[in-house]
Parts: structure tokens; sequence; C-alpha cells
């Protein structure tokens, strides 16, 4: 055959050699058919295809022009049957076979049925077309007359081959096979898209199937074939094409529900990718489809029902957003966040898990919305949101991608369409669903069971969407509300719930995304509610509402989530003000307040002024029932101000105060004279101070004058500079805010809820670290909290007592001597006697007991004493009556860190005052004898003289050695002093 | 249950002192958003843009005492406003600009804001507070001619004026200017022999505001008494008392009435806002949200 050239191969394809022909091709079919022969049958195909003048082989051809095509395709016509049946055979024959064999017969099917069935061909038929010469008869009965008749039924017949050679192929096993199917696909498609037009879905099936193929060669050369298809517009100009694909649309919508039911996830997987790939071919004629309604009805029925959350996950619920003290940290957080792309949160399907199958249900939204009639669409899918709750989370998700998708944002098309949608129309769609969106009756849903004042909540929630009259869909909004709103919500409905909110949320984000920088001004609605989300106690939907932020942020061009809330703050504050109004939404208002508070920084406070005066009105309303939400932001708030402004006043006058705190502890210690003074002058000055003491205490006012001039010389300086410099000028914002809070706190301190208390005194704290600059408002609060403190301290539950003392810490550091006489008269003997009852029962008891409350009140008072001795400048009685209360701490007994804690305690009292506590270790236990150094005087005795070793032998042991450390220390800092150091109880000696 | 009044749709803030008046300008031809302009005590002038909620320009032009008129005029680019550093000024707003183009002086210190009114294309006339205490001066905008000076009749001693409004019952008619006085009384003035046409003293107090619907030839005024008094004007020019409606608490900084003439709106020195049906003076709603003197009102209508 390679040998003959020109014309002389055509007589071989003139009528007349049918039946010589026919025998060949039978015979070669059979060897293909029945031979084992793997190389045989083979060859056999290969001279089939040359035969039918399709070899593939390298040398060169003479090319045939249309009229002897025709007529070859004529011949073949009737050979067409037997070879392609036989083929059919042999391809779905079995596996084993080799995919050799079956790659060639498919092959030369596919040439076949090409060169037979070719468009270009069949057209140029007629009817009328002249039989063959008339006095081969015989021959002519063979001759096919390939009419439109033939070739209905010859497509009929081969639709069915056809489906069965692809339904084998696509899932053969060797990737050559498949790609071969690709091939098939690609030349029928291309030459015989008219004449088979009912096997049209098969490839398509075929093709669109094999689009994700394991093998990279085959999915490259779907998506080229696919492209290639599709821009050939064979789709748009061909009215029959279209309506089968659309015929398929929605025979496969139909079919989804019920396949997404039965299949696996493979199965699944390439049932949407089938409805994906027609999708895009039929592009912009997609609208065709949509534009009946059954078919709409269809597809969305299918989608509604495939996108179906599993809500069932009790879990959801369960994972709460833990204080606010992990939340403090948020802005690192939300940093990491920016740096993601929005990453949705895992949705759980009921149909199905793998994830590629939801980003194809994506996909397939998208492809939608970038064709269709975006109106239509989102009409449909708006109505649907609003019919019936079952839907309503599908709807959102369909919704977003719609979006997404008509803004051509993430969207894989094959064919550009003709118009793109408008912003403007983008903005319009996207508000009026916003709106939907944040509705009061499908934003604030609940989400769980313990909200305080849940049932008020829903009261008014029922009442306002009663109020919202007209609105086509109000009443089926209610009545779909209804159930959600129901008094015990279950854990589905709550799930539910909170999965609506998180998708709405992202919707939120993929708007934002959609339209960028014109997303800022539907800011000005769509911040507050997510922000109001952000606070959610619901860790799926804060963590979802932070993301949305992100996203919000990253689209409309802010930097940080910070900068968006700075920079529209006035949005945000106008929501809080406007929902404090309202009782039941005061606690979303006070929550918001809270996020954007932990989210932003000191540039805000102007701006939340008077909402927080609002707050703090609507907090005097509600004492009874409200105070812990209120505390919340109340806590926040402080919490920020002292991040705001201490910390950073700290770092501005870090000079200031150290120049202060220098004056005040030199003026300190020249009062005492005892530490910064060499020894040799310190027994002098000592002596002088002594005798100045005496004359003091006899009524000589002279003196005293003097020694007050002297001593408070230093202070009035700053002092003057400091308080003299504010009583004038008006109290900063954060300062009066702060006194304001404060003062709340002071009636709230005595409430009837643990809870609240505890709070109160963590918003007491903060509040006093904002204060301690402005002593002339401090002073007098502390005056007036005094009181209710001490009755914390006294006889409260001991969570209370620990943090109590924690604020009388703080307290202790900022106001100083202000409060020694208090401490003394009013806490310091309850304290010291709870210490001493409670010494025998720690020094007994056994390991268990470092987890008790107990326990951690000891410690902590312990830990605590020696500092507030030290800030308070306690005077002798009052210390002695600390170091005797600590003392049964030394013991050995007492577990290691209340050991550890009253030796601290020592510790800060050898800096108040050493000789005492040297005087006062030393009757307990005293390691060296003293000698006089002159006979003249009294030879010394202490207590702790000549003891046996007890149990707080080894304490106070250390604790001397520390103090004699200390006292060379200071010694060897002044080297030309006297070289024997005395030891410092010689004025007790003396006296 | 009656329905809980309505919330504020949105809260502009920042103007940093109390809001003194307030004028809506809605454009009408372009299709762009609305502005709002207000005027507050720390003399500043906000131009408002309604659509971002947030403030456009802001304009100091009155020395930081209060202001308290301010109009468009000639569409969004120009506004008229009245400070009491006894100014009036015409500001130019185009292409970003904020300039005082012109300004008139005033010799009165009181607070009568003044009135505007177009007689044609490009011509207006503006009420504003005279040199003597009881007189009105109408000028001639923009060329700032003195139309005529009111001055009630030496014994009729009305007080000074405290509120006025210009009005036509036909445009290109001859204008009428109703204005409150001192004493408690509504004085109609016919501009072209400048005339007291009608008095009628239909309060105790000082007239603090007053609003006029000239189709039907009725207008309401408010003082600083706990009353409302709807008068109406007859055909023989004289003004009849039709009705008064109490209140609970006094004063009524300001009122307004819609201009589709439905419904009536009145700021109280109560914090409040009170709404009423304008045909019948059904009271409708009270507006709750101002934790202070509420001092101006003002609609947004679109027509």
């Amino acid at each position: 055959m390679h040998s003959a050239y020109g014309d002389i191969i055509l007589t071989l394809y003139q009528p007349s050699t049918l039946p010589h022909l026919g025998f060949a091709v039978s015979l070669l079919l059979a060897l293909a058919e029945q031979e084992k022969a793997k190389q045989i049958k083979l060859a056999a195909l290969k001279c089939l295809q040359v035969l039918i003048l399709q070899c593939d082989c390298q040398e060169h051809h003479r090319l045939l022009d249309t009229v002897e095509t025709r007529q070859c395709g004529n011949l073949f016509a009737s050979f067409l049957p037997g070879i392609s049946t036989a083929l059919s055979r042999v391809i779905t024959g079995d596996i084993k076979q080799g995919h050799m064999v079956t790659v060639s017969a498919i092959r030369l099917f596919y040439h076949t049925v090409s060169l037979v069935m070719a468009d270009e061909q069949l057209a140029t038929i007629t009817k009328d077309e002249e039989k063959p010469s008339v006095e081969q008869s015989r021959l002519s009965e063979l001759v096919v007359h390939r009419g439109p008749d033939w070739v209905k039924s010859t497509a009929d017949k081969l639709s069915l081959l056809i489906h069965k050679i692809v339904e084998f192929a696509s899932l053969h096993p060797h990737w050559k096979v498949r790609m071969e199917l690709v091939e098939l696909v690609h030349h029928l498609m291309l030459k015989c898209s008219q004449s088979l037009v009912e096997s049209v879905g098969h490839l398509l099936k075929a093709l669109v199937g094999l689009v994700n193929d394991e093998s990279n060669e085959v999915q490259s050369k779907c998506h080229e074939i696919l492209r290639s298809i599709a821009e050939l517009r064979t789709v748009a100009e061909n009215r029959a094409l279209a309506d089968v694909l659309s015929e398929n649309l929605h025979s496969l919508a139909t079919a989804l529900p019920r396949l997404m039911n039965s299949q696996d996830d493979q199965g699944k997987f390439s049932t949407l990718n089938l409805l994906l790939g027609s999708l895009k071919l039929l592009g912009p004629e997609v609208n065709i489809v949509l534009n009946s309604a059954a078919h709409l009805q269809r597809l969305s029925k299918a989608l509604m029902q495939v996108l179906e959350l599993d809500v069932s996950d009790v879990k959801i619920i369960e994972e709460r957003r833990w204080g606010p003290a992990g939340s403090l940290g948020e802005p690192s957080g939300s940093l990491q966040h920016g740096l993601r792309e929005s990453k949705c949160q895992k949705k759980y399907f009921r149909f199905f898990i793998d994830e590629r199958i939801f980003s194809l249900i994506q996909q397939i939204c998208r492809v939608l919305g970038y064709y269709g009639n975006l109106y239509l669409l989102v009409d449909h899918f708006m109505g649907l949101y609003s019919e019936s709750v079952v839907y309503r989370k599908q709807a959102a998700m369909v919704l977003n991608e719609l979006i997404t998708g008509a803004a051509g944002l993430g969207v894989d098309v094959l064919q550009e369409r003709e118009t793109a949608v408008s912003t403007e129309d983008l903005k319009g769609t996207i508000t009026s669903i916003l709106e939907e969106y944040i509705d009061q009756a499908n934003w604030s849903l609940t989400t769980s069971i313990d909200t305080e004042g849940t049932s008020d909540e829903l009261t008014v929630k029922h009442s306002r969407a009663r109020a919202i009259p007209g609105g086509a869909h109000s009443s089926s909004l209610i009545s779909s509300f209804s159930p959600s709103s129901d008094p015990s919500p279950t854990i589905r409905s709550m799930n539910s719930n909170i999965w609506q909110i998180c998708i709405q949320l992202e919707g939120v984000g993929c708007f934002a995304y959609v339209l960028g920088k014109e997303f800022r001004l539907l800011l000005a609605s769509v911040l507050y509610p997510v922000l109001e989300k952000a606070g959610d106690s619901t860790l799926l939907i804060s963590q979802t509402a932070i993301g949305t932020m992100v996203d919000v942020c990253h689209a409309c061009g802010y930097d940080s989530v910070q900068n968006l809330i700075n920079a529209n703050s006035d949005y945000l504050v106008n929501g809080i003000s406007l929902n404090l109004r309202r009782v039941a939404h005061q606690p979303h208002a006070s929550r918001v307040l809270e996020a954007m508070l932990r989210h932003s920084d000191a540039s805000l406070l102007p701006l939340v002024e008077d909402v927080i005066r609002d707050v703090l009105s609507a907090l005097d309303q509600f004492y009874d029932d409200r105070a812990s939400s209120f505390l919340g932001v109340l806590s926040t708030l402080v919490a920020a101000l002292v991040q705001w402004f201490v910390v950073v006043k700290g770092k501005e006058h870090p000079q200031e105060q150290n120049l202060e705190q220098q004056s005040s502890t030199s003026s300190q210690k020249q009062g005492k004279g005892s530490v910064i003074t060499p020894m040799g002058q310190e027994v002098e000055q000592f002596l002088l101070d002594y005798i100045k003491q005496k004359q003091i205490a006899e009524g000589n006012l002279p003196a005293m004058e003097e020694q007050e001039e002297e001593v408070q010389a230093p202070h009035p300086e700053p002092e003057m500079n400091d308080t003299g410099a504010e009583g004038e000028t008006p109290l900063p914002a954060h300062a009066q805010i702060a006194k304001d809070v404060m003062e709340r706190c002071i009636h709230l301190l005595s409430d009837k809820s643990l809870r609240v208390r505890l709070k109160v005194l963590d918003v007491l704290e903060f509040c006093v670290t904002v204060l301690h600059l402005h002593e002339n408002q401090l002073l007098p609060m502390a005056h007036r909290a005094w009181p209710a403190l001490v009755t914390r301290l006294i006889n409260d539950d001991p969570l209370a007592v620990l943090r109590a003392f924690k604020v009388l810490c703080t307290l202790a550091e900022t106001c100083g001597d202000f409060l020694r006489r208090r401490f003394s008269r009013d806490v310091l003997p309850k304290l010291a006697g709870s210490l001493v009852t409670q010494a025998p029962v720690s020094a007994r008891a056994g390991p268990v007991y470092s987890h008790t409350l107990a326990f951690k009140l000891q410690l902590a008072v312990l830990q605590g004493l020696g500092s507030l001795c030290e800030k308070l400048d306690l005077g002798e009685s009052d210390l002695n009556k600390v170091a005797d209360a600590c003392l049964i701490y030394l013991s050995a007994k007492q577990p290691v860190k209340l050991q550890e804690a009253a030796r601290s305690v020592f510790l800060h009292l050898m800096c108040v005052d050493p000789d005492a506590t040297w005087l006062f270790l030393n009757e307990i236990c005293c390691p060296l004898p003293y000698e006089p150094p002159h006979p003249s005087l009294h030879a010394v005795k202490l207590g702790g003289m000549g003891r046996q070793r007890t149990e707080f032998t080894d304490n106070v042991l250390g604790l001397l050695g520390e103090l004699q450390r200390r006292e060379t220390a200071a010694f060897h800092a002044r080297p030309q002093e006297a070289p024997e150091p005395h030891p410092p109880s010689l004025p007790e000696a003396l006296g | 249950m009656a329905l809980p009044p309505p919330d504020p749709q949105f809260v502009l803030r920042g103007t940093g002192a109390e809001v003194q008046t307030l004028h809506f300008y809605c454009g009408g031809q372009e299709p762009d958003y609305p502005i709002l302009l207000s005027g507050s005590s720390n003399g500043l002038i906000h131009v408002w843009n309604l659509k971002t909620r947030r403030v456009d320009t802001i304009l100091d032009g009155h020395g930081g005492k209060s202001v308290y008129w301010v109009e468009a005029i000639y569409g969004r680019d120009r506004l008229l406003s009245q400070g009491r550093n006894q100014k009036i000024c015409l500001w130019d707003l185009a292409e970003g600009r904020n300039t005082v183009t012109d300004s008139v002086f005033t010799e009165n210190v009181g607070f009568c804001k003044c009135s505007l009114l177009k007689v044609a294309q490009g011509h207006w006339l503006m009420a504003m507070p005279g040199k003597d205490l009881d007189e009105v001066q109408v000028l001639e905008l923009p060329s700032k001619t003195s139309v005529c000076t009111l001055k009630p009749e030496a014994d009729a001693k009305p007080g000074m004026p405290m509120c006025l409004k210009l009005w036509q019952p036909d445009f290109g008619s001859c204008p009428f200017l109703l204005a409150g006085y001192e004493d408690g009384s509504v004085i109609l003035w016919n501009l072209s022999g400048g005339k007291i046409l009608s008095r009628l003293a239909c309060h105790q107090e000082p007239v603090m505001s007053l609003d006029f619907d000239s189709e039907k030839t009725k207008g309401v005024s408010g003082s600083s008494e706990e009353v409302l008094t709807v008068w109406s004007l007859d055909e023989q020019q004289n003004l009849k008392v039709q009705k008064t409606q109490k209140l609970v608490n006094a004063g009524i900084a300001d009122v307004a009435i819609r201009q589709d003439k439905k419904i009536l709106a009145t700021a109280g020195w109560d914090h409040r806002i009170r709404i009423f049906g304008w045909k019948k003076l059904k009271p409708l709603a009270i507006l709750d949200y101002h934790t202070a003197t509420v001092h101006c009102c003002s609609f947004n209508y679109r027509t």
C-alpha cells in the first residue's frame, strides 16, 4: 500500500472493489479480535488503519482532496458498522490484552468514524446524488448512500458504541488509553459534532471527567482540547449542541442529589467535574438554561442539597474563646492572620468529606456567576435564602461564590464573557445581600445557651422582626426564624446558627475582596456587625470574624486591623452608641467596644470617650443584672488604658521617674541615716538623731522644725511639679475615665456575685495603675474604696481575698504612706492573725496542700507582705507584728515555698529596719557570741544565745548570713572606713 | 403596644461643640450624594458628606464665635453663614476652595436667624435683623442692596425680632415676611409697602422659632413656654390662632415643616425632638436620643 502512489491507489477504492476490500477488512477485524498474539493483533489493526488510508506513519502520503475523501468516505460507510462494532469489542475486551492494542483500536475507531461521519462530507452530500454506475447494480447494493436518514440511524448506533467505549476507557488503568480516549473525543468533537450530536454528551463526559486525571499529560491535553473546543464556539453556533448540553445539565442536576448520596467521593468528584465542564462549555449560553425556571430550580435545589452542612458536631459549641487574657495578645495573632491568604474555616458537609469536592462546587458557583445573569441568580438564591432555614446556609455559600465569580475572581474559564458585570451593579447587588445578611433576624442568632439574658434578647428580637413591616419576605423571615429562637435551642440548631454566621462572615470577606477599595463605603454598616462577632464567645465565629476583618483590611487597603478600626472608629462608635440604647443589645455593643479597644491604640480614646460615658451610665441603670457584662468592657478598657498610657509614660519619662525615685530614696535613707553614711558617722548620726527624737518627745519645738525642714527638703520640689501643675489643668481624659470607672467599682465591690467581685477587683487594680500619676485623684478614691476593700480582705471568699490582696499591693505601691495607718489598723492584725492560725495547718499538711486555695492565699500574703511593709514604711510595732507572724513560716516544717516567701518577708524587713531584724533573728538563734569591745559596757545578752538547734535555725542562719553579707557589701563600698565591722545592734546594747 | 420610637440612622460625631444650625442640601439635578451643613458654637461650619457620613470640609470664618445660620445658595458650591461675630459670610466651595468671597456686617447682636428667599433665577432676598433693636432689614442678593427696612411703629414695641420667615404666595408675586418678636407676637409684613399687615400676639414669651406653609397659608410657632401655636392667614391677610398644642416640657428651640407639608418637627430644650402630623397636629413620635438641649432640626427631603 505504501508503495502505491497517486491515482493507482484510488482505483482500489472504487465501488467495484468493494467485495475484495470487504473481505480484507473482515479478515483483519477477525484477526484483531480473535488472535491471541499481541503482535498480530497490533499488526492487524495497523494494517486496517492503512487500508482506510489513515496511516499515521512517518512516510509521505499523498493527501487526498475533498472529492476523493468523499469517495473514500462513501466506500467505507459500508464497512462502518462492522468495523465499529468489532473495534468496540476489542476496546472493551479483556484488560490483559495490553494497552497497546486498546490504544490502537481506539485510534482506528475514531479515524474510521471521523472519516465516514465527517460533518464536512455529510454537508456536501445531497439527496439526489447520482448512483454509481448502473451496470454494477449488484455492487451498488453494497454501497451505502449517506443521506440524512442513514446518518441518523448510524449516529444512534454509534452513540451506543461510543458510550460503551467511553465508559470503559475512561476508567482504564493505563494512562495512554485514557490519553487516546481524549484524542478520540477531540477528533470526533472536531469533525463530527453535528452528525454525532447524540454522543456529544458521552464524549464531553469523558473529556470533562478526565480534566482532573491523575496523569498530568492527560490533564493538560484535556485542558487544551476543552479550550480549543470552547474557542471554536461550536457550542455557541450549534444550537443542537447547546440543547444537548443543557439537557445534560438538567439531568445531571436532577440526578446530583441521588448520586451524592450513593456514590463514593471519587464518583462524586467526577460527577461534579462533569457538571462543571458542561457549564464551562456552555459559557455565555448558560443563560438560556438559567432563564428556564425549571432548570434553575433543579440546579439550585441540587446545589442546596449537596452543600448541606453537617451540624451535629458538638465541639463547635463547646469551643469557647478563652478569657480576655488570651485575647489581649491578639494583635500578634492577627498579624499572623494577615500573612496567610483568606482561608475559610473548614466545613463539614453531610454528603462528602473530600476538600476537592467543595472546591469543585465553589468553582461551579463561580462559573455560574461569571457567565450567568447576576441579577437573576442573586435574586433566585436570595429567595432560597429567605425561604427556609434549611437552605439558608447553602444559599449564602452559593451567593458568596456567585459574587466572587461574577467579579471574575478565582474563576477558571474557557472563554471570556462578552460583558463583565460593572462595579456599580456589583456594588448594588452586594449592598442588598449584605443588608439581608446583617439583618437582626439573620445575624444575631442564638449560639450558646449560657449567654446572660438570652431570654430577653430573644423577645426583643422577636418584636423587632415583627416591627419590620412591608418587606416582601418579612413573614417568612419570622416564621423561619422562630424555630431557631425556640426557648430551648437544640445543639443542632445552634450549630447551624453558628455556621450560618460564619458563612455570612466569610461572605463579607468575599464581598470586600470583590469590591476592593469600593468596599470602604459599606464599612459604615458592616464593620460593626463583624466586630461584634469578633468578640463572640464561640471560637469558630470569633476566628472567622477575625479572618474576615483581615480580608476586609486587605481589600480596603489598610495595613493592619488596627488601622482599619482606627480609620473607621466613627462608624463603630455610632453602632455602639445606638446599640447601647437597646437593653438587649447592650452585651453586643459592649463586646464590640471591647474588641475595638483590644485592637486599637491610644488615638482611639477621644472618639470613644462619649461612648464610654454611655456605657457607664448604662451600667448605672442596670447595676443588678448586667454588671458582669459591662465589667468585661471596663476591664478591657482600663487594661487598654494601662497599656496605652502607663507603659508609654513609663518609657517617655524614665529619667524623671528615676530622679524622683532617687531623690525619694535618698531622702528616706538620709532620714534613717543607716545605710549610706559610713559606719563611724553612722553611730554618731544615730546618737544625734536619738537625742533629737528625745527632744521632740519632750516637746522641743524648734528642733523639730529644723528636723522637718531637713528631712522634707528634697520632697516638695518634685511634688510641686507633679501635683501642683495637674491640680490646675483639667485631668487628662484617660485619668478621668479611670476615675469614673473606679467610682463604679467602689459600689460594685460588695456585689452579691463572687465573679463580679473578682472582676471588680481586677478592674480596680488597673484603675489604680492608671491613676498612680495623678495622686490628687487617686488618694480620695483610695480613701473611698478602702472600707469596701477591707471587707474583701477580711471576710470574703479566699479567692476574693487573694485578689484583694493583690489590689492592696498595687495600691500600696502607688499610695505608699497614705495607707500606712489604715493598713496597720484595719488589715494587719487580721492578716497576721490568719497567718498565725493557718501556720500549724500548713506545717502538718502533706504535698497535696500546695494545690489548695489556702496555701495559695498564704503564699500570696507572705510574698506580698514584705514589699508591702517596705512600701508603706510601717512603724516598729507593726513590723514586729509582721515578723512575729512570719517567723512561724521560717520553720523547716513548713512547705518549702512558704519558707522561701517568709524569708523574702524578712529580707524586705531588713531593708526597712536592719537593726531590729537583726535583733529579732538573733533572739531566735544566735550563732556567735558577742564580746563587748570594752569592759565598761554591758555584756550583750541575746535570746537566741546558746540555744539548741531548732526548726528555725537553718532559715534564720541563712537570713543572718544575708544580712551580714549586705552589711559587708555596704562596708566594702567604702573601704576607707573602720576595719572592724560593728554589729548593728550596738544601740540596743546601749539602750 | 405602640412601637418604640426609631433609633437614629447615624450619629455624626466630631463637631466638637454644640450644633446650632443645620441645613440639608439635596442637590436636585446631580445624581450626587446629599450634603448636610452644620454650624456649631465653636464657630466652625462642617460640610458633611452623607454618603460616607464623614466631614468633607470644615470652614472656619466666624472667629470662634457661634454660627447660628447656614444655607446653601447657587447649588452646593456656595453657602451663606451667619455668626455671632456679626457677620454674614458668603463662601465659595467650588473645586475644593473654601474661601469667604463676600460678607455683610450686621449691626444687630441678637440671636435672630436670617431668612432667604429665591425670587428669580440668580436673585435672592435675605431678611436679617437690622441696626435698631426692633428693625428687620431685607437685602437683595447678590447685589447686597437694601430693599426695605421694616420697623414697627414707635408705640408697637414688639421688642427684638427673634425669628424670620420670608415667603411668597406664588413664584414671582410680592413676597411677605413673617417675623416672631420678643414680646411673643408674630407680625406679617408686606415687603413692597414695608407695612404691617397683621399682628398676632400668640405667646407670652419670646417667639423662638416659626415656620410657615404657604400652600395652606398656615404657620406654626414655638416659644420658651410649653405650647406650640398654629395660626392661619385668611384672605384678608389677618393672622388668626387656629390651635395651641400643649407640651410636657417648656422651650421650643426650632420648628420645621417637612417640604411635603405632611409632618412637623420641633426641637426642644428638654433634649427631645417631637414629630407631629401637620394637618391636625397629632403627636406622632418623640425622638429621644440627645442628652442636652436640641438647638435645631431640619428635614432632608428629595422632591
